[in-house]
């Protein structure tokens, strides 16, 4: 009976949750509610909100301690010092600059400018391990864990098999970024295990800099490898000259697939899937419950991205191309389509 | 009232009918309304599973449960096709209703029993009964696994019964027809099979009557049991004589002194 | 037709229960599931309208996506789930405006096309069109893209679908009609033996005794129908004569005391002699009501107590697994198969003190006294919470049941002395079987319909019921306890019976296995076996039922060959052999209701085998002793040991089951059963000719 009260007061204050400064669930008698220092640099958005609902919806009593760093890293230190002297339960950090400053390198963070003692979850951060905030996504080897917000490459060969089972994949790729190899690593190891071969064509490279200009050609070869799909890598060259790549790809009847919203919503890539922010928020509330709740230690708890992902289609482009998705996998998707009627 | 041979074999085969009619009308209606709000429950089931999916769709996309506004929609047009829902109800893991085709309850909170069967986490649908009607529902799952709230479709209570109500009538009425001519037709039937005992016995009673009073020779039996009964009326009636010239004796004897 | 058999009758009688029962049931039932049908009907429309709207709603939104219906891809992932969800649809198809079928999940697109091409789709509505094509119930639904029709989908529904699901409602009909019969019959028995055999069969004697001139007794009667006035008529002629009789020899008296002639009442006193030479009147002053018990009277109560107790046969493991929950660290197969083992323990050991004590009190208070025990066992187990307890009330209701059925054999015995002891003996086994026939099958329906709990409840009205009639009709009729019963020589000489090697060899390899085969394997084995299968408690109480069906068929037959070869020991041997080897149905065709029907059905052959000739055995096989102990206590010892198998029957089994599992522990009972079988069959050719005798008439 007593839980039940609870969560009636909780959810009395969840209908205030538009205004989520104000969203500090009452603490119960008797029995204190967690307290959270939450570090955002870009305001509060959709993964605070996934972060805060958890809680709310799960009847954990939290109280949340929330600092906006409105993008300016030098305020960082203040919520360092702040969340220390606060003695919160859990610091929660947002995006990979605010972890960083705030957590430090897994291998030797410093207990002066860095939260060391008091657990803490961070979320929206691309390369954990790349970030130095973990060594490897298994275990964080610290009080620390966490999410990422990168569909894992399993989970989109999967759904790029659900579309058309393929035996050739194709992929255009900038060889001066170094996570491009480790892309292309995974994936042809996976490859083995799920039974494709990928065909990885490099652009070409002039004066120290990859040329857009050679984007069509390389798509040309990857199809004439056999290619059924394209993969569009999330990837800054490979973002910025999108329309390229995609149009490329379309002109081709390549069809594409990428792992970033941009290239499907913005441009002619034919469908994708990423990971939206509310789940992701969801998720690290998660692992917070696990920490706070069922008392496990954080460098127990892997690190990993919600297991379901946004799907885009992008329709003009499947029309263009009469390369028509699977009637379950439309059910499931955010169709993008102009022209729209239904 | 005599209860003559026939009318108690008819009784004992009416009352057996009976309880027999009963007995199989009750398992047979048990078994039907069973069956048939299977049906019923499977076919609300069935649209309450719809809008699960799109919900979870949705929550799949990323989005919050609270922040399905086209949720609302959904459930007003699910029930516009069917004027047998009297509603159609998603509430949330903290009892909250955050859409209902009465937009009114929008905000107010569901009795906490109906928190209970979301603990299963099946993904079978569960029933519920709230005073008059009759509830179906759905737990809804978000991508971690956890069930973040529910979707609940509310049907009469009585619709069943409705249905079943006008059926059990016309049924009843052919019910007492049918026992009426059974018991016409038992009583008949039995006193006919009876009637050779009872011939029979009345045959025996007057042999008796004949042969001991009247001293009437009997006529032979046509069995051994009549046999003997014909063997015993005679000796009854040579007994009778035999004491009666005894008496005789006996008196002439006490007079002879 | 005889007068005093109840033959001819009651098959009259039974005909017109038949006719009175069987026409207007099935007329109802016929009637009833056609009404059902059709109120399925339009729920079924409804369902299909919902899925196909869904369907239908879901395509169309890919259409207007601008996907051309025919290049619809993975159509059939899609619709697969749905059919699989919902069994009553049959398929789902997507045909193009013109009918052609573009895609199909469940049947083959010919048996539809032809129909679809031929239709006139444009005049399907935005609510569909519903036709009959073939065995199914189509409804077609159009397909938009954006402002025009693409195409419809088609949702088939199974027509027989309803049929089905209602089917079951045949099946308890069924049953319940044919327990009803069975009851009509037990009924009508009683009703024809109280009221016109019974009275007449008593008549027939007395009117032998006086058409030999013995008038000491009078018939006695009740009842004011056809038979009763009858009898009054005897009975007011016999009192007429009695009457007579007595005036004459008042007279006589008079004469005798009161004349001074010497000569005189020398003469009278000739008289008297002449008359009482003649004939026979009561010495005791006025003609005595002629009583008499026979089997029969008893039947009706044995009927129904033995009834109550089949009802639960089909779901007692079940019940108790349901119950199971609260005992840790016993395993559940064993927790399933103690309330039944226990029973038979109680049985086993009840029934020789039962037996005694019928002698002291006499049947009818000992009948009345296992009421008690059996109603207040069977309304606890309805209200039982654990385990234990359970266990503590199906031991309670084991001793009734003991105490019942020793007062009715103890009842018949006594009766048939002046009978034929086999009839009697027919009559205890007739009423068990078709108790057992009936009680399961109705059992089942029962619990199926209003629950196991209640189930126990109507078990002991029914007990309660039983024992009305008992003490009712048996009022007048128990003997004086304590007759001149010699008193019976101990346990320690009935246990001397061991060292007869045959008798043991009989016991321990026919008899024991033969029990445990029908308690471990039936009682216990098969319910579980098929309640895991998804099987419902009607439906297993329909299976269990083949065993009596089978046993009832075999028995008369075995009887015959018997008679006629005079090979029982060789029966016995048979039999046991058929039962073991049935057993191991499961190795062969697999855990499947096939080989428990296989299974149940050799049993039944078995037991209708080898039950009889097993019985016949017993006074050849031990004469001595038999004529030292006396065949009931013979016979009652063995009825004890055999009963230890079913005691080990269903414990064995249930500890079979974590080793092999549930067909494993079928084949497990078989080898030990089938291996006793061999045992005895070869020990049996060793019988040899030993020393017979004919069965003697029971001395006790």
């Amino acid at each position: 009976m007593k839980r039940r009260h609870l969560i009636a007061g909780l959810a009395g204050l969840g209908i205030g949750a538009a205004n989520p400064v104000l969203a500090q669930p009452r603490p119960r008698s008797g029995e204190k509610p967690f307290r959270i220092y939450m570090a955002l640099f870009r305001g509060w958005e959709d993964c605070a909100q996934g972060f805060k609902d958890y809680f709310v919806n799960q009847g954990i009593p939290v109280e949340l301690i929330v600092r906006d760093a409105g993008q300016d890293k030098s305020k960082l230190a203040g919520f360092v010092a702040e969340a220390k002297e606060m003695k919160v339960d859990l610091v929660f950090t947002w995006g990979t600059t605010v972890t960083q400053e705030m957590l430090g390198p897994w291998d030797k963070p410093d207990p002066a400018r860095h939260i060391t003692d008091i657990p803490a979850v961070f979320a929206i951060v691309s390369q954990p391990v790349g970030a130095k905030v973990v060594p490897d996504l298994v275990s964080s080897r610290r009080n620390v864990t966490g999410t990422t917000y990168l569909v894992p490459l399993e989970t989109q060969m999967a759904l790029i098999q659900s579309y058309r089972p393929f035996s050739v994949l194709g992929m255009v790729y900038n060889p001066l970024e170094p996570a491009s190899r480790i892309t292309i690593d995974e994936l042809t190891a996976l490859g083995r295990q799920l039974d494709f071969r990928l065909e990885a064509v490099p652009v070409d490279v002039a004066d120290g800099k990859p040329q857009p200009t050679s984007i069509p050609a390389k798509v040309a070869e990857v199809k004439a490898a056999g290619a059924l799909f394209l993969y569009i890598p999330p990837d800054t060259f490979i973002n910025v000259n999108r329309d390229v790549l995609t149009g490329a790809a379309l002109e081709a009847g390549l069809p594409s697939f990428a792992a970033a919203e941009n290239p499907v919503v913005n441009s002619k890539a034919m469908f994708g899937a990423v990971c939206r922010y509310y789940p992701v928020g969801q998720l690290t509330a998660y692992k917070a419950e696990q920490i706070l709740v069922q008392k496990r230690a954080p460098a127990d708890i892997p690190i990993d991205a919600p297991k379901r992902m946004a799907i885009m289609i992008n329709m003009p482009v499947v029309r263009a191309l009469g390369f028509y998705p699977p009637m379950n996998l439309l059910g499931l998707s955010e169709v993008i389509d102009p022209e729209s009627r239904p | 009232m005599a209860w003559s041979l026939s009318r108690k074999v008819s009784v004992a085969l009416l009352g057996i009918l009976l309880s027999t009619m009963v007995m199989t009308g009750a398992f047979g209606y048990y078994k039907f309304q069973s069956v048939l709000s299977d049906q019923v429950n499977s076919r609300y089931s069935f649209v309450v599973f719809t809008i699960k999916r799109k919900i979870e769709d949705r929550l799949a996309l990323g989005l919050a449960l609270r922040a399905l506004r086209q949720i609302q929609e959904l459930a007003e047009l699910e029930k516009a096709r069917d004027s047998q829902i009297l509603g159609i109800q998603i509430y949330d893991s903290n009892r909250e209703v955050l859409f209902d085709t009465d937009r009114g309850t929008i905000g107010s909170r569901v009795p906490s029993t109906w928190l209970e069967p979301l603990s299963a986490q099946g993904t079978q649908p569960f029933s519920l009964t709230d005073e008059d009607s009759a509830l179906v529902g759905l737990p809804l799952v978000n991508t971690l696994g956890k069930v973040e709230g529910a979707v609940v479709l509310r049907y009469p209570a009585t619709y069943l019964e409705q249905e079943l109500g006008r059926l059990l009538q016309r049924l009843a009425g052919e019910f007492a027809v049918v026992l009426l001519g059974s018991a016409v037709l038992s009583v008949i039937a039995a006193s006919w099979l009876l009637r050779d005992v009872r011939q029979r016995l009345v045959a025996m009673e007057n042999t008796l009557n004949q042969s001991v009073t009247k001293g009437a020779p009997a006529k032979p039996g046509r069995d051994a049991f009549e046999g003997d009964f014909v063997r015993f009326c005679g000796k009854a009636r040579e007994a009778v004589e035999q004491i009666g010239e005894a008496s005789d004796e006996v008196e002439r004897l006490d007079r002879l002194a | 037709m005889k007068l005093d058999s109840s033959r001819s009758l009651l098959i009259r009688l039974f005909a017109l229960a038949v006719l009175v029962l069987v026409t207007p049931l099935s007329i109802l039932s016929l009637r009833a599931l056609g009404e059902f049908e059709q109120g399925m009907v339009p729920e079924l429309d409804k369902k299909a309208a919902a899925i196909g709207r869904d369907v239908a709603g879901q395509v169309s939104r890919a259409l207007g996506y601008g996907i051309p219906v025919d290049r619809l891809v993975g159509v059939d992932e899609f619709f697969s789930p749905m059919l699989e969800a919902n069994p009553e649809i049959r398929y789902l198809a997507i045909t193009d405006p013109v009918g052609r079928v573009k895609f199909i999940n469940g049947v083959d697109r010919d048996e539809l096309e032809p129909h679809y091409r031929s239709a006139d789709m444009n005049a399907v509505g935005a609510d569909g069109v519903k036709s009959s094509i073939g065995a199914y119930m189509d409804l077609a639904l159009p397909l938009t893209a954006g402002q025009t029709v693409a195409g419809h989908v088609h949702v088939g529904f199974d027509q027989n679908h309803i049929a089905t699901r209602l089917s079951d409602i045949l099946a308890d009909v069924a049953v319940v009609i044919v327990s009803s019969l069975i009851i009509a019959f037990e009924i009508l028995l009683f009703v024809v033996f109280v009221n016109v055999t019974g009275p007449l069969k008593l008549l027939r004697d007395l009117v032998n005794r006086a058409g030999h001139g013995d008038f000491t007794h009078v018939p006695t009667s009740g009842s004011d129908d056809e038979v009763g006035r009858f009898l009054r008529a005897v009975q007011g002629t016999l009192r007429q004569l009695d009457g007579r009789y007595r005036q004459l020899m008042a007279y006589v008296d008079e004469v005798r005391s009161g004349h001074f002639d010497k000569g005189v009442v020398a003469k009278v006193g000739d008289v008297a002699d002449r008359i009482n030479f003649l004939y026979r009147f009561s010495p005791s002053g006025k003609p005595e009501p002629m009583v008499e018990r026979r089997a029969t009277d008893i039947r009706l109560a044995l009927f129904l107590f033995v009834f109550a107790e089949e009802l639960s046969r089909s779901f007692m493991p079940l019940f108790a697994g349901r119950l199971a929950s609260s005992v840790p660290n016993v395993p559940i197969d064993l927790v399933m198969a103690l309330p039944i083992a226990l029973f038979m323990a109680a049985i086993a050991i009840a029934s020789p003190l039962a037996g005694q004590l019928a002698e002291r009190v006499g049947p009818r208070r000992l009948f009345l006294i296992g009421a008690v025990p059996a109603t207040i066992g069977s309304l606890m187990t309805a209200a039982s919470f654990g385990m234990f307890d359970l266990i503590l009330w199906r031991t309670l209701t084991g001793f009734g049941y003991a105490m019942a059925t020793m007062a009715c054999q103890s009842y018949i015995s006594h009766a048939v002395k002046s009978d034929r002891r086999a009839q009697g003996l027919g009559v205890y086994v007739a009423a068990v079987l078709t108790a057992g026939i009936g009680g399961n099958a109705l059992g089942g329906v029962i619990a199926d319909r209003i629950g196991l709990r209640p189930t126990f409840v109507v078990s002991a009205i029914l007990v309660v019921l039983a024992a009305m009639l008992v003490s009712r009709l048996l009022s007048s009729a128990d003997p004086a306890p304590g007759e001149d019963q010699p008193r019976p020589p101990g346990g320690r000489h009935l246990l001397r019976l061991l060292r007869n090697w045959r008798f043991t060899v009989l016991m321990v390899f026919a008899a024991v296995p033969a029990k445990m085969a029908l308690t471990g394997y039936l009682f216990f084995l098969v319910p579980v076996t098929l309640s895991q299968q998804g099987w419902e408690v009607a439906e297993i109480a329909r299976i269990m039922v083949l065993y009596p069906l089978v046993m009832v068929a075999v028995s008369p037959l075995a009887a015959r060959l018997a008679d006629g070869l005079g090979w029982r020991a060789g029966q016995v041997a048979v039999g046991g052999l058929i039962g073991g080897v049935g057993l191991l149905a499961p190795l062969l065709l697999g855990g499947g209701p096939l080989s428990i029907v296989v299974s149940i059905t050799a049993l039944g052959v078995s037991h209708g085998m080898s039950a009889s000739p097993q019985l016949a055995l017993l006074p050849d096989l031990c004469w001595t002793e038999c004529r030292r102990l006396g065949n009931t206590r013979v016979l009652g010892f063995s009825r004890f040991v055999e009963r230890l198998g079913s005691v080990a029957g269903p414990i064995l089994a249930a500890l079979f089951i974590p080793l092999w599992g549930m067909s494993g522990a079928v084949a497990g009972l078989g080898v030990v059963v089938l291996s006793m079988a061999v045992v005895f069959a070869i020990a049996s050719a060793a019988y040899g000719s030993g020393p017979h005798i004919e069965t003697e008439e029971d001395p006790a």
